[in-house]
């Protein structure tokens, strides 16, 4: 009964995750389109600019140009960087977390191309030697528990005992945080007792055919707490990095104007139509905004 | 030593500063001593609250009765609802709820804060203080996790009336660099998190400091500038400044005003026409010189460039965003160029652009800044500069609106290097990591009660130091030297600076803006044109 739970959990959780994540970030994209608030330097335009943070508003008639556009490239490497190598973090953080804050990202990134690979030996296995594919498999798995365990326990130890951290640390925050080491924490002590990750093999290979595998207890217990966090993880701040594509890329690195005409122009001319409801004495409530905009004496007579 | 004020504490009851401002921790400025800070006046105690740290801009009286702080409440929420809703808050809604969902309490930005800074680091000027009161709040009356699990999210914020009052004065101890946005792993931006809570006050209750709504955009959608200076009086002081330029460099200019068709209609922070005239005739003096078919409007708005909206109301930003584009197109010119206001820059440049409908895009009527004219200017030969005539230390202040916020970094040191005998100082951190000046975000104007002095002790404290370290090595009496500061607020804060730390007797410090240090290089002059008081 509980090996085909886990067969069944092991196919939700991966849908439930997919759908959830999915549901969020398309209810993200629907909002409304915000004003624009960049904030330099933009990874666009030539090297030279980008590298001292310049913008394409520092040459006269810009407005008569064609509007620049993104730079994927030099957007995707700004990013990876940070998604890799938490710069942000290492240069201004001054609690001393870079470091656990690095190892649990790299060891939930690790367990998911863990994860991944085990997929992928199971359905490559008839197609091709799989013997150095699992070489790499192994190594990502016990890298992935190790720095996980290390960098999510850390993290918590950092947040008790600095007292300004512990300020701004909710019960929550511990939470996600002992979940994460639990998650690797069992990671760990099932490789102790099946150092070739063969049951772990069984059981991805018994989830993918859908033929439950005898595992050992502790595997099972890793696999569980690992789809339960993935259940868990579209449903609590742990989605911050799908909230970054919005709040960086399509926010802090937005700098295009806007084109009488274009499809920014027409989605913020359906957003200017948006009606009113604040109080203040100087609104007019029940106006839309570009009403509202050009109102500039209050009469009386017209507050609501 | 620092306080570690805890987040639940705002809603103490208590008439007492929650953290009140201590000289010894405040940063220590080389060379200066700080003297005690003057508590608030007796009278004002009774009459308005400064439970927040012991300052206050809001000469509004404290809610005394349990109907008047119920209904301080009560719309405090109703105004929170609306933040949240897509209608009501279309400008920034998604990035506020991904804010309150998603930010890691890493505390990342908080080296970023000058403010945090400058106070010696107390737990209240943090940048995620006000922006965790925030959140919590929104978790436990907005939120059905928030409403189930209250304290294990976190949303253990008491509601009362002392909490929404210390949440007002908080979001006016931050100047809305975005210093810290830069530095935010996830891209929270807890400036314009204060900003949406100076919103909320706003947009639902009305509450705002009286120099920015009352006396500020109200008056200036009302008379035409939030100086109070009507069109009548705009052409009286244009006059005076044509007289200005004929007395300091014998030449007869007549400043244009509204001429149909001109390239540029020019529009200055109005402040400068009546403190610092001498900027907006340096800019006629270029122009003229230079030859660039420009203009200056004479009506209601047309001559005065601010637009404090941007600091705390959505509303008033675009009411008058639109009045100064739209009388652009009346006026048939080709292009808006902003003087050296540096939120007028943002305003009008950038966030106005979707606050405006499709005939004001900015692909039909351009708005520009005049730091890359005024580079232009230099580069095109019409006009000689001598460099001998700005031998003197100079460095200079980024504006963050104009800066870090629009990309313009690189004009306004073209201009310095080709005007200036010596080379530049540049300021440590510079550019876009340049420090605000601290009179950011509307602090510049706000002298109600005693906020100058918080403003003059703390916010504006870093940017005193970085001053003072450019000019490290020739901190003496003897030397005249010069910031530059192409903003108007910037250039206000500075001039605050330097007369609250009495740095001119001092040390000879001055400051000036970058179109009158150019004029002061232009050769053709019979003198200088920056007349700097003798120190005795």
């Amino acid at each position: 009964m509980f090996q085909w739970l886990l067969v069944i959990l092991g196919w939700a959780s991966v849908a439930i995750f997919a759908v959830v994540s999915t549901y969020k970030i398309v209810q993200w994209a629907r909002m409304p389109l915000a004003l624009r608030q960049e904030v330099y330097p933009v990874p666009r335009g030539p090297r030279e600019r980008r590298r001292y943070g310049g913008s394409y508003m520092e040459e006269p008639g810009w407005a008569r140009k064609p509007p620049e556009g993104a730079n994927l490239l030099a957007e995707l490497t700004e990013m990876g960087i940070e998604i890799l190598f938490f710069q942000r973090v290492r240069e201004h953080n001054v609690y001393r977390i870079w470091l656990f804050s690095v190892a649990m990202h790299w060891g939930t990134y690790l367990l998911l191309v863990w994860a991944g690979l085990l997929v992928v030996e199971h359905a490559l296995g008839g197609l091709i030697p799989v013997a150095a594919l699992a070489i790499l498999t192994n190594i990502a798995g016990v890298a992935a528990f190790v720095l996980g365990a290390f960098g999510a326990l850390g993290l918590v130890v950092r947040r008790a005992i600095n007292s300004e951290l512990r300020l701004y640390t909710a019960p929550v925050d511990y939470f996600n945080l002992l979940f994460m080491a639990a998650v690797f924490g069992f990671g760990i002590l099932s490789w102790f007792a099946d150092p070739a990750f063969a049951s772990h093999r069984a059981y991805v290979g018994g989830v993918l055919s859908l033929t439950p595998a005898a595992i050992p207890y502790l595997t099972g217990l890793c696999f569980l707490l690992f789809e339960l966090f993935l259940i868990y993880m579209p449903f609590s701040k742990l989605l911050h990095y799908f909230a970054k594509y919005f709040t960086i890329h399509l926010t802090l690195w937005e700098d295009g104007f806007k084109v009488k005409g274009s499809p920014l122009d027409q989605k913020i001319g359906e957003q200017l139509s948006y009606r009113v409801t604040w109080a203040g004495p100087h609104v007019v409530a029940g106006k839309t905004w570009l009403e509202e905009a050009q109102i500039a004496a209050v009469p009386e007579g017209e507050k609501k | 030593m620092k306080t570690l004020t805890r987040l639940a504490e705002i809603a103490s009851l208590s008439d007492d500063p929650l953290s009140p401002v201590v000289v010894d921790d405040l940063l220590a400025l080389p060379g200066l001593a700080q003297p005690p800070l003057a508590p608030p006046k007796a009278r004002w105690l009774e009459t308005y609250d400064f439970s927040l740290d012991g300052f206050s801009d809001f000469d509004v009286p404290k809610p005394t009765t349990p109907e008047e702080q119920e209904r301080l409440v009560t719309g405090f929420l109703s105004g929170l609802e609306k933040l949240f809703d897509p209608a009501n808050n279309w400008p920034f809604v998604r990035n506020l709820r991904l804010a309150m969902d998603y930010c890691v309490r890493c505390q990342t930005c908080s080296e970023a804060c000058h403010v945090y800074l400058g106070s010696g680091r107390q737990e209240i000027y943090r940048p995620t203080f006000r922006s965790e009161i925030l959140r919590r709040l929104y978790q436990r009356y907005l939120t059905t996790g928030g409403k189930l699990l209250g304290p294990f999210l976190g949303a253990d914020i008491e509601l009362n009336f002392k909490t929404v009052w210390r949440l007002l004065e908080l979001s006016y101890r931050c100047n809305l660099c975005r210093r810290c946005t830069m530095t935010c792993p996830v891209g929270v931006d807890n400036a314009l998190i204060a900003r949406e809570i100076r919103k909320l006050f706003s947009q639902e209750l009305g509450l705002a400091p009286p120099e920015l709504l009352k006396k500020g955009t109200r008056q200036q959608l009302q008379v035409g500038s939030s100086t109070g200076m009507n069109p009548a009086g705009l052409k009286n002081t244009l006059e005076f400044i044509e007289d200005l330029i004929g007395e300091k460099t014998g030449k007869t200019i007549h400043i244009p005003l509204d001429k149909k068709g001109a390239d540029i209609l020019l529009i200055h922070n109005a402040g400068e026409f009546l403190s610092w005239p001498e900027n907006p005739a340096a800019f006629a003096i270029l122009f003229d010189a230079a030859g660039i078919d420009w203009t200056l409007s004479s009506e209601q708005l047309g001559y005065d460039a601010v637009c404090y909206g941007l600091w705390f109301d959505d509303v008033e930003l675009a009411r008058i965003a639109l009045r100064h584009v739209t009388l652009a197109k009346e006026l048939g010119v080709n292009r808006i160029v902003v003087g050296e206001c540096g939120h007028a820059h943002k305003a009008l440049c950038v966030v106005a652009d979707r606050l405006l409908p499709g005939d004001l895009s900015l692909s039909e009527m351009p708005r520009e800044s005049c730091l890359p004219l005024l580079w232009e200017i230099v580069q095109s030969g019409r006009i000689r500069f001598d460099p001998a005539r700005n031998d003197f230390p100079i460095t200079l202040h980024d504006p963050c609106n104009v800066v870090r916020l629009m990309g313009i970094v690189r004009p306004q040191r073209e201009v310095i290097r080709a005007v200036c005998a010596q080379p530049l100082r540049e300021m440590t951190p510079q550019g876009v990591e340049n420090y605000c000046c601290g009179g950011g975000g509307g602090f510049a104007i706000m002298n109600t009660l005693n906020f100058p002095q918080w403003r003059n002790n703390v916010s504006l404290r870093v940017k005193v130091r970085q001053i003072l370290e450019a000019f490290e090595d020739v901190l003496d009496a003897d030397t005249d030297k010069c910031v530059i500061a192409p903003c108007s607020n910037c250039k206000g804060t500075i001039r605050e600076a330097i007369q609250h730390y009495g740095l001119e007797e001092r040390y000879r410090l001055h400051y000036t803006g970058l179109a009158d240090l150019m004029v002061n290089a232009m050769a053709e002059l019979p003198g200088p044109y920056l007349e700097w008081n003798p120190v005795d």
